[in-house]
C-alpha cells in the first residue's frame, strides 16, 4: 500500500482500522504516559533479579538507615538501607512483584466473578437480575476494608490470603457495570439478529453482546487493580497484609513510619512510587477507553 | 531537606500546643507520655510497664530498696524480722494515712495479703503473690506474714510487687473500683483516670517520711500516645516535658539538637527466643524437640550485631535466662558465638540439611524481631512471621504452645533470678520446656534460705537450661528518656519512672 502512488487509490482505501487504531493510541497522551510507566514496572518486576542491585533480604546491620543518594548516600546504595541495613532500591523493585501480582490477580479473579453476574443479570433479566442486585447490594454494605481486615486477622495475614480476599470483595463494580452495559447492548438489532437466526446463549453473550461491552470492562480492571494495590499497601501497612520479610511497598512505609521525623525518605520513596503505579494504571485504563470506545473507533 | 522538615514539625506543634493545654515548669505540671494503654491502674491487675510506674507512684510497699544501693530500707513498715523460715513479722509505721483520710494499720496490711494470695481474685501475675500464705495481725502495728514455703526472696517481693492497699476502701470498691479511683499512701494522688488514655496525679502534701523522698513537682499529667513521633512533636511543642522509651535511632538525633536531655539506663528486661522443646503445639514434626536445632538457633544470631546496631546504649549480650544483676544469676553457662555455618551444620546434623518451615511469633519491638527472623532465615529456617499482641500471643502460649516465639520479660524490676527464671521454668503455663530436672533444682534454690545454696542451684538449672538451649536469650534492653532541660532527673536501672525523684531546675 505504501508503494502506491495513486491518490485516488489512496482515497478509495483509506487508512486501515489498525492504522486508525494505532494513531488513536499514540496521540492519546495519557495513555501512552500511564502505559509506558506500568510498561516499565512490569519490566522492572519480570526482571527483578536481574535488575536489584542487591538481595533485598540480606540484612546488614552494621549498614541501617544509609541515606538515599541524593540526600547524601554513597551509590552502593542508591537509595539507602532500611532499618535492617537492606538496600531500598532492592526491595522497592522486589516490592513491584507483590503489588503488581495482587493488582493483577486480585483484578481477574473478581472480573470472572462480577462481569458473569453482571451479564447474566444484564441478560436474562427477571428473576436473575433481582438475585444479582440483590447480592450487589448485599456486597456494597460491607465496607472493604474492615472485612478484608477481619479475614485477614482470622485467616493471618499472607501473599495469598491477600489476594483472595481481594478477589472475593472487589467484584461489585464489574457486576454494576457489566449489567448496565449488556442492559443497553441487549436490546439492539444484531442481538435480535442473532437470535432470530437462532444462535446459542452462549454464543450470543460471547460474540455478540462481549465484544461491545469490552470497553467498559477495561475501564473497571484498571480501576480495581489500582484498588486492589492500595488495599493491599493498607493491609500491609497495618501489619495484616504480606508479612516481612517480604518486601511490600505497603509495609516498607508502614516499617518506615517510626523514623517519619527524622529519615522521611524511608516513607516518601514507596510512597511515590505507589502513587505513581496507582496512577499510571488509572492513566491506562482511561486511555484504553478512550481508544477502543464504539464511538470513537470512526 | 530534613532540618526543614523538623523545623516545619515543630512549627506545626507549636500551633498545636498553642491552641491546646501549654504546661511546664510554670505552672508546676510535668507531662509525660505512656505508649501503652493501661489496662487497670490497679497494680495487682495489670502486668505492663506503665502499671509498675503508677504503682511505685500511688502505692507504698512495706519495705523499700534503695535503687543505687540495692538495700532495703524500710516503708510502711520499719523492722523486720524472720520468727522461722515461714514466718516474718514487721512493725508498721505509724501515723500513716492513705489518700482518702483512713489512717494505715495492720488491719491494711493484713487485708491485702489476705486479699492477693488468694488466688481465687485472680491476681494477674500469681508469681509476684502466691509464695504467701496469709497474714496475721498481732497488734494494731505488728503483723506476721506467713509463707507457703521458705522463700528467701521475700523481702525483694515486699520491696516490689507487694503495695498495701486501704482495707476498708479495696473491701468495697474491688480492683474495678481502685482501677477508676486509686488509694494508697504514695507520694502521688490520683486526681482523675480516663482509663486507658489519661491520669492525672497531684503532690500528696502529707506524704510521710518514706526512703522515697517526698514528691516536688506538683502535678503530673500522663497522656497514652501510641505513635513515637506523635510524641516526639509534642515534645518539640511544649506540650509533653518527658517521654520513655524511645528507641534509640530516635534517641540519637534528639541528642544531636541539643534542646533536650536524653538519658539512657539499662533495665532488667531481657529478649529471648523460646522454643517448643517439650512439644506442647502438638505439631508432628516439631524441629524444636531436637536440642541440636535449638542449639542452631543459639548459633545463627548475631546478638553483638543486635546490640551495637539496633539496641545500642547500655544493653548487654547476655546468654543465661536471666538478668546479669539479679541474685543467682550465673554467668558460667555455655555460650553461644554467632556462627551461622556452625548453624547450618547442627540442622543438617538433626535431619534439616536445607532447614524447615516454622512459625515465628513475637508481640514486641517488631524491628528486633524481624532482624531476628531474618538472622534465621539466613541459615535456612524459613519463617511465618506473626506478630501478635501481647495479650493475645500469651493466650496462644498458655493454651497450646507456639513453636519459636520472641518474647521479653523484666522481671517487675525485682532484682533476684526467681522472678524470671522459676517464673518460666517450673511446668508453669508458659514452661516451653517442662524438664523436671531443672524445676526440681529452682525449687531448691527458692525455697533455700542460705544465699550460697541458692546460687549454687540456680546456677545448676542455668547452666542446664543453656546447654540444652531451651531459651535463645539475647539482649537486655535498655530505655532512653528524653526531657526538657527544666526537668532534673537521673532514671534508675530498672525502668521505672520515679515521678517523687523528679524535680525543676
Amino acid at each position: 500500500m505504501a508503494t502506491t502512488t495513486d491518490p485516488l487509490l489512496e482515497e478509495i482505501q483509506g487508512p486501515t482500522p489498525g492504522q486508525l487504531l494505532r494513531r488513536r493510541v499514540f496521540g492519546h497522551h495519557g495513555l501512552m504516559i500511564g502505559g509506558g510507566l506500568v510498561a516499565l514496572l512490569v519490566v522492572v518486576a519480570i526482571l527483578a533479579p536481574v535488575l536489584a542491585p542487591h538481595d533485598p533480604y540480606a540484612q546488614s546491620l552494621l549498614e541501617r538507615l544509609q541515606p538515599p543518594v541524593f540526600l547524601g548516600g554513597s551509590w552502593e546504595h542508591p537509595l539507602g538501607t532500611d532499618h535492617l541495613g537492606r538496600d531500598y532500591l532492592s526491595r522497592l523493585i522486589y516490592g513491584a512483584r507483590v503489588s503488581l501480582m495482587i493488582g493483577v490477580i486480585a483484578a481477574l479473579i473478581s472480573g470472572l466473578i462480577g462481569t458473569a453476574m453482571g451479564v447474566a443479570a444484564g441478560y436474562f433479566g427477571g428473576r436473575v437480575d433481582m438475585v444479582v442486585t440483590f447480592l450487589i447490594n448485599v456486597r456494597l454494605a460491607m465496607p472493604v476494608v474492615l472485612v478484608a481486615l477481619a479475614v485477614v486477622a482470622i485467616f493471618g495475614g499472607s501473599l495469598q490470603v491477600v489476594i483472595i480476599v481481594l478477589g472475593l470483595l472487589l467484584w461489585d463494580r464489574f457486576a454494576v457495570v457489566m449489567r448496565a452495559s449488556t442492559l443497553q447492548v441487549r436490546g439492539r438489532e444484531y442481538v435480535a439478529a442473532a437470535r432470530a437466526i437462532g444462535c446459542s446463549t452462549p454464543r450470543i453473550v460471547l460474540t455478540e453482546i462481549m465484544p461491545n461491552i469490552v470497553n467498559n470492562l477495561i475501564v473497571v480492571v484498571t480501576l480495581e487493580m489500582a484498588h486492589a494495590i492500595l488495599l493491599e499497601a493498607a493491609l500491609s501497612f497495618l501489619g495484616l497484609g504480606v508479612q516481612p520479610p517480604t518486601p511490600s511497598w505497603g509495609l516498607m512505609v508502614s516499617e518506615g513510619k517510626q523514623m517519619m521525623l527524622f529519615e522521611p525518605w524511608l516513607v516518601m520513596i514507596p510512597g511515590i512510587v505507589l502513587f505513581l503505579l496507582v496512577l499510571a494504571i488509572n492513566l491506562m485504563g482511561d486511555g484504553l477507553r478512550d481508544v477502543t470506545a464504539p464511538e470513537n473507533r470512526s | 531537606m530534613k532540618r526543614n522538615l523538623i523545623t516545619g514539625a515543630v512549627a506545626a506543634s507549636a500551633i498545636m500546643a498553642a491552641t491546646g493545654a501549654y504546661a511546664d515548669k510554670a505552672s508546676d505540671t510535668l507531662n509525660v507520655a505512656f505508649t501503652k494503654e493501661l489496662e487497670n491502674v490497679d497494680s495487682y491487675f495489670n502486668s505492663s510497664r506503665e502499671g509498675v510506674v503508677m504503682q511505685r507512684a500511688v502505692w507504698d510497699g512495706l519495705i523499700y530498696r534503695d535503687p543505687s544501693t540495692n538495700e532495703y530500707i524500710g516503708n510502711l513498715a520499719t523492722e523486720w524480722n524472720w520468727i522461722d523460715d515461714l514466718t516474718l513479722e514487721l512493725k508498721l509505721r505509724e501515723g500513716v494515712k492513705f489518700h482518702n483520710g483512713e489512717p494505715f494499720n495492720a488491719d491494711d496490711v493484713v487485708y491485702t495479703v489476705n486479699f492477693v494470695a488468694d488466688e481465687a481474685n485472680g491476681v494477674k501475675t500469681q508469681r509476684n503473690v502466691n509464695w504467701m500464705k496469709s497474714a496475721e495481725k498481732i497488734d494494731d502495728y505488728t503483723v506476721r506474714i506467713h509463707l507457703k514455703n521458705p522463700f528467701p526472696a521475700a523481702v525483694e517481693f515486699l520491696s516490689g510487687p507487694v503495695s498495701i492497699y486501704p482495707n476498708e476502701y479495696y473491701a468495697e470498691a474491688g480492683p474495678t473500683g481502685m482501677g477508676l479511683k486509686p488509694v494508697g499512701t504514695g507520694p502521688y494522688k490520683v486526681v482523675s483516670v480516663e482509663p486507658g488514655k489519661h491520669f492525672v496525679l497531684e503532690k500528696n502534701e502529707n506524704y510521710h517520711d518514706s526512703p522515697k523522698g517526698q514528691p516536688t513537682i506538683g502535678k503530673i499529667d500522663i497522656r497514652t500516645i501510641p505513635d513515637v513521633n506523635t510524641q516526639m512533636a509534642e515534645l518539640f511543642g511544649g506540650t509533653l516535658d518527658l517521654i520513655w522509651q524511645v528507641p534509640a535511632d530516635q534517641s540519637e538525633k534528639l541528642a544531636e539538637m541539643g534542646q533536650f536531655t536524653v538519658a539512657n539506663e539499662s533495665t532488667m528486661r531481657i529478649g529471648y527466643l523460646t522454643m517448643d522443646a517439650a512439644g506442647r503445639t502438638g505439631n508432628a514434626d516439631n524441629p524444636f524437640a531436637d536440642v541440636r536445632v535449638r542449639r542452631a538457633v543459639n548459633h545463627a544470631i548475631d546478638r553483638e550485631g543486635l546490640v551495637k546496631a539496633l539496641l545500642k546504649g547500655k544493653s548487654q549480650v547476655v546468654y543465661s535466662a536471666c538478668f546479669p544483676s539479679q541474685f543467682g544469676c550465673s554467668q558460667d553457662v555455655a555460650e553461644y558465638e554467632y556462627d551461622p555455618e556452625k548453624a547450618k551444620a547442627l540442622l543438617a546434623e538433626a535431619g534439616y540439611p536445607d532447614g524447615f518451615k516454622t512459625e515465628f511469633y513475637a508481640y514486641r519491638d517488631r524491628e528486633y524481631a524481624e532482624a531476628i527472623a531474618s538472622f534465621l532465615n539466613a541459615v535456612g529456617i524459613e519463617t511465618d512471621f506473626k506478630m501478635l499482641q501481647y495479650s493475645a500471643l500469651r493466650e496462644l502460649r498458655m493454651s497450646s504452645g507456639t513453636p519459636i516465639s520472641f518474647q521479653t520479660w523484666g522481671s517487675y524490676s525485682i532484682n533476684d533470678t526467681s522472678a524470671i527464671t522459676s517464673q518460666f521454668f517450673k511446668h508453669g503455663s508458659l514452661d516451653d520446656t517442662r524438664d523436671d530436672e531443672v524445676k526440681e533444682w529452682l525449687d531448691i534454690a527458692d525455697r533455700a534460705t542460705d544465699p550460697e545454696k541458692r546460687k549454687e542451684y540456680y546456677a545448676k538449672a542455668l547452666q542446664k537450661i543453656a546447654d540444652q538451649a531451651y531459651w535463645a536469650p539475647m539482649f537486655s534492653y535498655n530505655t532512653n528518656y528524653v526531657f526538657t532541660k527544666d526537668v532534673e532527673y537521673t532514671p534508675t536501672a530498672d525502668e521505672v519512672l520515679r515521678f517523687h525523684a523528679m524535680t525543676w531546675k
